[in-house]
């Protein structure tokens, strides 16, 4: 801004240098210029300083841009004035307009390309060719400005909250990795220690050994969302881990959007509940997360006693939903299919299929 | 009398290092260093050379996954028994990739840990059903990569790992697809192999294309 306005200063002495001999009064031209200097001076130095670019040094700056204008009627002859003369600051008043749209926005800017131009007019008396073509250019300048100037303030904004969304996030992993150093190592170290001491020691072990898990999964470093807006499905699973329960996945992302992941989480949440109430306590479970290219498999198996042939379809026609409506409903929704495999003593195989479709 | 399996203890973590080696010492194998860094653990590992590292993937200087390529780069077979309390997944795909041998959680118990020790011993890949999952998954993303020369699985192969990922054991896995548990065993060890394979022969052409090689 300070250098555009010293510019158009140096155009506005070149004019004065070229046309003061047709001027009525060109020593008050150069007055007019020296206080458009001295202002120019310190417009660079209070703009500098974001805290003032306020309203009171805004005002003063479109007040004196419309002052060096007005003072034009006193330099130059109304006849040439009328007849499409430049006027004594010329380009300068552009300084205070686009001052207006950079910190007001486009409405402010067009409001002091409207003063501005109002000045102009009345120093003219008609509206002239290069009156207008001045005015719209300028009115344009200003629009594109605040327009400009609203678009990188919002760019801003949204880097500010990745910044601070990031800083959140690397928080979170140093956290994660004290807790997983001190923590999670002693709570294994007492789950290990108090199962082999047995008795009421086994009974704390295993305590611990479910507090480490949970921990576990609780600090876990996967981030929920990943970059193109989807979520993760493995950061939907993880907290299914516990003593009995592992989860397997890849190291990778699983990126689905959000409802399918939130469903299949629903899903397997819902067979896994189905586990507990069907099979005697301990049954350990396994849950398998594969990323096929045009598929999203999930598994999940226990090692209980299995299910008799007949079973699930007795229970859906005796009216107990369980897991053919929880699960086979949520995947159907998703046109997804579940197929259940059992063999008695073997356990239970409950497989999800559902298809990736891209958000 | 055969002698005894020599072990070098690798965790920064006191009580486990001494835990771990009690329980080692107790069922018969020499421990002959435990450390707490990484640094150490290659200069003890190279001038030791032990049949077994069991090795914990957080240490205070170098990363797991350092001390494993630092070991590997002798070419010689090492065999190494990842520990680690985290479900870091990355980490754990990475030091298999790097040339670790097996994997086991931290929480496992006292007689699994010393199966795994034992299996790792003899030469045999370690898996557990996280492993298993990350395996899977890695093979599924370089089949994705562009480039042409990327292991694949056969078909045996992701049936076992698959299996293997939803918790069965190499007895349950043989009976079921009617194989004996040394050809599950072979078919798991492949998969790791390959995979293993696949990172030098990798690491090789960034060092060329870098131009370390000169």
């Amino acid at each position: 801004m300070a250098v555009f306005r010293f510019a158009a200063l140096c155009y506005a002495a070149i004019l004065l240098l070229t046309y003061h001999r047709q001027y009525s009064r060109p020593w008050l031209g150069v007055v007019v210029l020296a206080g458009m200097l001295g202002w120019s001076i310190v417009t660079a130095v209070a703009y500098a300083d974001p805290g003032r670019r306020r309203w009171p040094l805004l005002g003063v700056d479109l007040f004196i841009t419309l002052l060096s204008l007005l003072a034009s009627s006193w330099v130059i002859p109304r006849d040439m004035l009328r007849h499409g003369s430049p006027t004594l600051p010329m380009a300068w008043v552009a300084g205070g307009v686009l001052a207006w749209a950079i910190a007001g926005g486009r409405r402010w800017g067009v409001f002091a390309v409207f003063l501005v131009g109002v000045v102009d007019l009345t120093l003219r008396g008609s509206i002239t060719a290069t009156t207008l073509n001045g005015t719209v250019l300028l009115l344009l300048a200003a629009f594109c400005i605040g327009y400009m100037i609203k678009v990188a303030g919002e760019a801003e904004a949204r880097m500010q909250r990745a910044t601070e969304l990031e800083a959140a996030t690397r928080e979170r992993e140093r956290l994660a990795r004290g807790i997983h150093d001190s923590v999670l190592q002693v709570l294994a170290l007492v789950q290990r220690r108090g199962t082999e001491l047995g008795g009421e020691a086994a009974e704390l072990g295993r305590l611990a050994g479910e507090q480490e898990a949970t921990l576990r999964a609780l600090v876990g470093v996967t981030p929920f969302r990943t970059s193109e807006g989807s979520c993760d499905l493995r950061s939907f699973l993880s907290p299914f881990a516990s003593a009995t329960v592992t989860i397997a996945s890849p190291a990778t992302a699983v990126p689905l959007p959000c409802a399918t992941a939130a469903e299949i989480s629903a899903a397997v949440g819902a067979a896994l509940d189905n586990v507990v109430q069907h099979t005697p306590p301990g049954t350990r479970a396994w849950v398998l997360v594969e990323d096929e290219p045009d598929t999203i498999v999930v598994t999940v198996r226990d090692d209980g006693p299995g299910i008799a042939p007949g079973r699930l379809a007795e229970a859906a026609a005796a009216g107990r939903l369980g897991i053919s409506q929880s699960v086979r409903g949520r995947l159907r929704d998703l046109g997804g299919a579940v197929a259940i495999t059992t063999t008695p003593g073997e356990g239970t195989e409950v497989e999800l299929r559902v298809p990736r479709k891209l958000p | 009398m055969t002698a005894p399996v020599r072990v070098l203890v690798v965790d920064d973590h006191p009580m486990w290092r001494e835990g771990v080696a009690r329980d080692l010492t107790e069922a018969g194998y020499e421990v002959i260093a435990a450390v707490g860094d990484g640094t150490q653990a290659v200069r003890v590992g190279r001038s030791l050379r032990p049949d077994v590292v069991v090795l914990d993937l957080q240490l205070p200087d170098l990363s797991g996954v350092e001390v494993i390529t630092a070991l590997c780069a002798d070419q010689s077979p090492w065999r190494i028994l990842v520990l680690s309390a985290s479900g870091e997944q990355q980490d754990v795909l990475d030091a298999v990739k790097a040339g670790a041998t097996g994997y086991l959680i931290k929480s496992a118990g006292r007689e699994e840990f010393l199966e795994a020790v034992r299996r790792t011993a003899d030469g045999d890949a370690v898996f557990t059903p996280g492993l298993a999952g990350l395996v899977l998954g890695e093979y599924r993303r370089l089949a994705t990569a562009p480039a042409s020369d990327a292991p694949v699985l056969t078909d045996r192969e992701t049936e076992v790992l698959r299996l293997v990922a939803k918790g069965l054991s190499y007895k349950q896995i043989a009976e079921r697809l009617v194989l004996s548990p040394r050809t599950v065993q072979n078919h798991v060890q492949n998969t790791l192999g390959k995979l293993q394979l696949h990172n030098r022969v990798e690491l090789v052409r960034y060092a060329l294309e870098r131009g370390l090689d000169s």
